[in-house]
């Protein structure tokens, strides 16, 4: 019967759910491939970009099938990678029969995530360690873990509503500049700079820089092209913000900040 | 420079929380963390410069990754990620926007260049670190396996020693 689609769809599964989390193409192009091999498949061919994967099985046979997936950059999990790796590392020693992959699957799809609070929480704290790492003093750190805490609340009240990420940036760093602006007019003694780069650092493309790096040097160099686009743009996206709060000050009459 | 390891191995916990890292994972993250920034200022230190400092910086905290990688069998990016946060040039990308919104055009390049340079040299650490062959870190990660099972094995029949 149609087994041998029911194997795909659990492989492409799994790998969407680790395109979507983070991990890298070649990760993804293996897994798949050897989910399929441990279920007996041997003809198949699998085709991972950074927002999509394509498969094929048996085509020369009657019970052929094919799979698009259309796989938008998503938020990073790397809890989910090694939770998926894990899976796939145990459907390849035989463990589980189809069925119980495919719960197994949901259970990892499902597994309880980090609580929006501690998101916030940790985003503050990441940003105060940033900022007094880059020489400010623990009044601008304890400034800085605010501003981030604004920042992760502002994100994660945008994600629900699917704003583009670019925009995300823009306003995100908008908003971190515009805080350090109204600390700055009250007549704090801050360093001014130190303090809003500690507040962005989340934004900072980081993963997108070490992702790209990775799947250029596996060869993937489509996927290593979008994603260091991602990160440019990225990088772009927040000078712009940043910038555009510093230039609306200024017209206001608020002169040079001090450096 | 001790509170300076300390702070970095505290923030790069809390990247770790915010990209979701499996919590058992979570001290080795922050160990990865610490060692980068450590890396980073010890060849600030020595009068390497900025480029070449996060060069070497990041060289070390991918293979510190990829060892911890064989040794807790996690993909490297777990550890990867998260430590890497603290070596991005976040100031470059916000200076050269500052100039460049102050009409300094000249430093504002410079500046730019600077960050572009730091991102090059991030990127050749972590390709450097990549290039070692994998089945070296496996080979670790076995040894320090057998290791921990002899251990268990002698603790769990003491009577034979």
């Amino acid at each position: 019967m149609s087994q041998s689609k029911e194997i795909l769809n659990l492989a492409v599964s799994i790998g969407e759910e680790l395109l979507k989390s983070g991990a890298e193409i070649y990760r993804v192009q293996e897994t798949v491939e050897r989910v399929m091999e441990a279920y007996g498949v041997q003809d198949y061919n699998v085709f991972v970009l950074t927002n999509g994967i394509f498969a094929t099985v048996h085509e020369n046979r009657e019970d052929a099938g094919s799979m698009v997936r259309n796989v938008p950059i998503g938020d990073v999990n790397l809890g989910k990678v090694a939770r998926l790796n894990q899976l796939s590392r145990e459907i390849c020693q035989g463990t589980y029969s189809l069925k119980d992959a495919y719960i197994h699957l949901e259970q990892c799809k499902n597994a309880a995530s980090v609580s929006n609070m501690a998101l916030v929480l940790s985003c503050g704290i990441g940003s105060a360690g940033f900022c007094y790492l880059l020489g400010g003093y623990p009044f601008d750190s304890l400034l800085s873990f605010f501003l981030g805490m604004l920042l992760q609340a502002f994100l994660l009240a945008a994600g629900k509503r699917h704003t583009s990420k670019f925009l995300m940036d823009i306003l995100g760093s908008a908003l971190v500049t515009i805080g350090g602006l109204v600390l700055y007019i009250l007549g704090l003694e801050i360093q001014f700079d130190r303090v809003i780069i500690g507040g962005i650092i989340l934004l900072m493309p980081g993963v997108a820089l070490v992702t790209a790096i990775r799947d250029l040097f596996n060869g993937d160099y489509l996927s290593g092209g979008i994603r260091l686009m991602d990160a440019l743009l990225t990088g772009m996206c927040i000078a712009i913000g940043v910038g555009a709060a510093v230039k609306t000050f200024q017209l206001l009459g608020g002169g040079m900040l001090p450096l | 420079m001790i509170i300076q390891i300390i702070i970095a191995m505290i923030s790069t916990l809390a990247f770790a929380v915010l990209f979701h890292v499996p919590k058992s994972e979570y001290l080795y993250c922050a160990l990865n963390g610490g060692i980068g920034w450590a890396a980073y200022r010890i060849c600030e230190t020595c009068g390497f410069g900025a480029v070449a400092s996060s060069l070497w910086a990041t060289l070390v905290l991918t293979l510190v990754a990829r060892v911890l990688s064989a040794v807790r069998k996690m993909p490297s990016t777990v550890f990867l990620i998260a430590g890497i946060f603290s070596l991005v040039p976040g100031s470059g990308i916000y200076y050269t926007a500052y100039y460049l919104i102050m009409n300094q055009l000249s430093r504002s390049s410079e500046k730019g260049i600077d960050t572009f340079k730091i991102a090059g040299a991030i990127v050749l650490g972590i390709i450097f670190g990549l290039a070692l062959p994998q089945s070296w870190f496996n080979r670790l990660g076995n040894l320090f396996e057998k290791n921990k099972k002899n251990k268990e094995h002698q603790t769990n029949t003491p009577q034979q020693s």
